[in-house]
């Protein structure tokens, strides 16, 4: 889906600035780094007259949307400081690749060489034929063309999902019940080892 | 009223439809395809949902998945626009089955004039005059023959379900109308899935004038005015204006009468076209009705006032009509040059590409409805419209004074268009002194 985002590269240049400059910060409270980097990214939107910015790093994942109030979304993991800095930094200066936003998916580093696996159709996506069974692939699955991975319901019809191509998930960028749109990339995989 | 609704369309009117939802606080959803996906309108729905790929058939003819995106936005209506589903009778039946308001008429209303030969049983069944022809559907070549030559030549073969101009051919003799027949029942089974065809005098000399309906559910039905179509080529609309410059008071009334009878008849609801012939001594003939919104509705809108789009949505939602027919004013006049990416010099062959310049004319009385702007890439997969340039001003002479002037400020580089056709046409004399008919551009094209 489409939302108004706007200068998204420039958000990329910026970030790996900040990222620089924040290295040999000493860790301190992690609920105070947050309020901090929360604070540099508004002034990254507002100098750059941005609409919305969604970061995700190791101990945050912020989305920030104008005009609403501050989403702080602490990470499933726990809040200790991250103990060796260069781990911290080295995330931060990973490219920041802000793709097409939607409600609740998960983002993170793109690489260009994993297969997409988009949708298509529009519809509801589901992980598994019914609430009660298993999602028909996990990260690590391997899939191969017939391979059902996913289903879309449309117009109360349940659709099965092929894989159409060969490799293993690395990645699952919608979640269970979302809506999609047509060419929306709902898995990543890694290709076959040759 | 409704909360939430999807613009089933692409271009300039679903920038149209946009624009009238956000201004009645309605939230609104946009689908596009692949090719659309850059396009700046996009930017003012509240979601946008890509359904397919550029290929209408896989888009915007698309209905199981317009109707997808309509319930994953949960939208309370949906809004056709003009041309692709904006006529078709299952696409509203289906809505009206998943319980989505569908902005038009009923699928049963849409039904019975979207069939061109039920249509005219109907208008003679209300009195209203319909051009002499076969009154059914013909599929024997000899009975067409003899038809002709009881009618005598030139006749004219068109599409039962087609309409909008398409699917007409005409025969000159015999052997003609032997291929022609074959033709348009070739063309017909493809372009509107029905291969059956009626046959009806071709009226040489005609203006095309046609009358704006707007009904509710509440059983009002009232006429917005005439619109003279006359300027046309090969039976594309190319300007239209109101009032018909070609018609007095007393047709006028005989017009929209005879509208009015034929929109209560089939049980119309929402806005509606009705669709006449004049001949040169001023009689008038039925050929169809459009149960959709005309891409000229601006010409109405500016000389009347109404928000066509606005009522449109309003009925949906189950509103009376905001004015009577009493209260409907006509104001002046009002033009409209639809601004095709085509070249003139080349035979009208389309020309798709990026605009690399775009300059849009102002000033009082100037009106343009465009989803077009400098940079914009104009797609080869979908019609050549980009843009709809309408001037209104108190009287005719100053409306092409002022339509004269605003062509002569719109620029736009990168494609060829049909301004610089517009400029010529309007000058010409024949133009001018509005006395012209459904073969003006033809002749003027053979002259110049």
């Amino acid at each position: 889906m489409i939302a108004g985002l706007k200068g998204a590269t420039l958000l990329a240049a910026r970030y790996d600035a900040f990222g620089t400059v924040n290295e040999d910060r000493q860790r301190g409270d992690p609920n105070m780094d947050a309020v901090e980097r929360v604070r540099q990214l508004i002034e990254i939107m507002t100098q750059n007259d941005l609409a919305e910015i969604e970061v995700e790093e190791p101990d945050l994942r912020v989305k920030i949307r104008k005009n609403l109030p501050i989403q702080y979304l602490p990470p499933g993991l726990n809040l200790a400081p991250v103990s060796h800095a260069p781990a911290y930094s080295a995330a931060l200066q990973a490219p920041l690749q802000i793709s097409q936003p939607s409600a609740g998916g998960a983002r993170t580093v793109r690489d260009e060489k994993l297969i997409e696996i988009a949708s298509p159709m529009v519809g509801t996506f589901y992980r598994a034929s019914d609430p009660a069974s298993d999602p028909y692939v996990s990260i690590g699955s391997e899939v191969r063309p017939d391979t059902v991975v996913c289903i879309i319901e449309a117009m109360k019809v349940m659709n099965e999902i092929k894989a159409e191509t060969i490799g293993s998930i690395v990645e699952i960028l919608v979640e269970d019940g979302e809506p999609v749109e047509f060419g929306q990339v709902l898995f990543l995989l890694e290709p076959p080892k040759e | 009223m409704l909360s939430r609704v999807l613009v089933a369309n692409r271009g300039e009117i679903a920038l149209r439809i946009l624009r009238a939802c956000k201004e009645l606080g309605i939230e609104t959803v946009a689908v596009y395809s692949k090719a659309d996906a850059s396009a700046n309108y996009l930017q003012l729905a509240d979601e946008a949902v890509c359904i397919g790929p550029a290929p209408p058939a896989e888009s915007y003819l698309n209905i199981p998945r317009i109707i997808s995106a309509a319930e994953i936005t949960n939208v309370d209506a949906i809004h056709p626009g003009y041309g692709f589903l904006a006529e078709e009778e299952t696409f509203a039946e289906i809505c009206e089955e998943s319980n989505i308001v569908f902005i038009g008429p009923r699928s049963d209303a849409m039904r019975k004039v979207g069939n061109k030969v039920e249509a005219l049983n109907i208008a003679r069944k209300n009195k209203v005059p319909v051009i002499s022809g076969s009154g059914e559907v013909i599929e024997d070549e000899e009975v067409a023959l003899a038809l002709a030559h009881r009618l005598g030549y030139p006749v004219m073969v068109k599409a039962a379900a087609g309409g909008g101009g398409r699917g007409m051919r005409v025969a000159h003799n015999d052997i003609s109308l032997k291929n022609m027949l074959a033709v348009a029942r070739s063309e017909a089974g493809m372009a509107f899935k029905n291969p059956a065809v009626y046959i009806e005098k071709v009226m040489e000399r005609a203006r095309h004038v046609e009358v704006q309906i707007l009904a509710d559910q509440h059983g009002n039905t009232i006429h917005l005015g005439e619109r003279d179509c006359s300027i046309q080529r090969r039976f594309q609309k190319l300007i239209e204006e109101t009032p018909s410059p070609g018609i007095n008071s007393d047709l006028r009334d005989k017009l929209t009468r005879a509208a009015i009878r034929i929109a209560q008849a089939v049980g119309y609801t929402n806005a509606g076209t009705v669709e006449f012939l004049v001949d040169e001594n001023s009689r008038y003939y039925f050929i169809e009705m459009n149960a959709r919104l005309q891409v000229e509705h601006p010409v109405t809108e500016q000389v009347t006032g109404v928000d066509l789009v606005k009522e449109q949505i309003r009925i949906a939602a189950g509103e009376e009509l905001s004015l009577q027919q009493k209260r409907v004013e006509f104001r002046g006049c009002a033009v409209e040059c639809r601004i095709n990416a085509e070249n003139p010099a080349d035979g009208f062959r389309t020309s798709p590409g990026t605009i690399t310049q775009f300059i849009a004319p102002g000033g009082p009385g100037v009106r343009l409805d465009t989803h077009c702007y400098s940079g914009y890439e104009v797609k080869p997969f979908y019609d050549s419209l980009i843009g709809k340039l309408i001037v209104h001003q108190p009287t005719r002479q100053q409306a092409l004074a002022c339509l004269r002037r605003s062509l002569s400020e719109f620029t736009i580089q990168g494609i060829h268009t049909t301004i610089p056709f517009y400029r010529d046409l309007i000058q010409h004399g024949g133009y001018v002194n509005g006395n012209f008919n459904i073969h003006f551009v033809d002749e003027f094209l053979e002259s110049s």
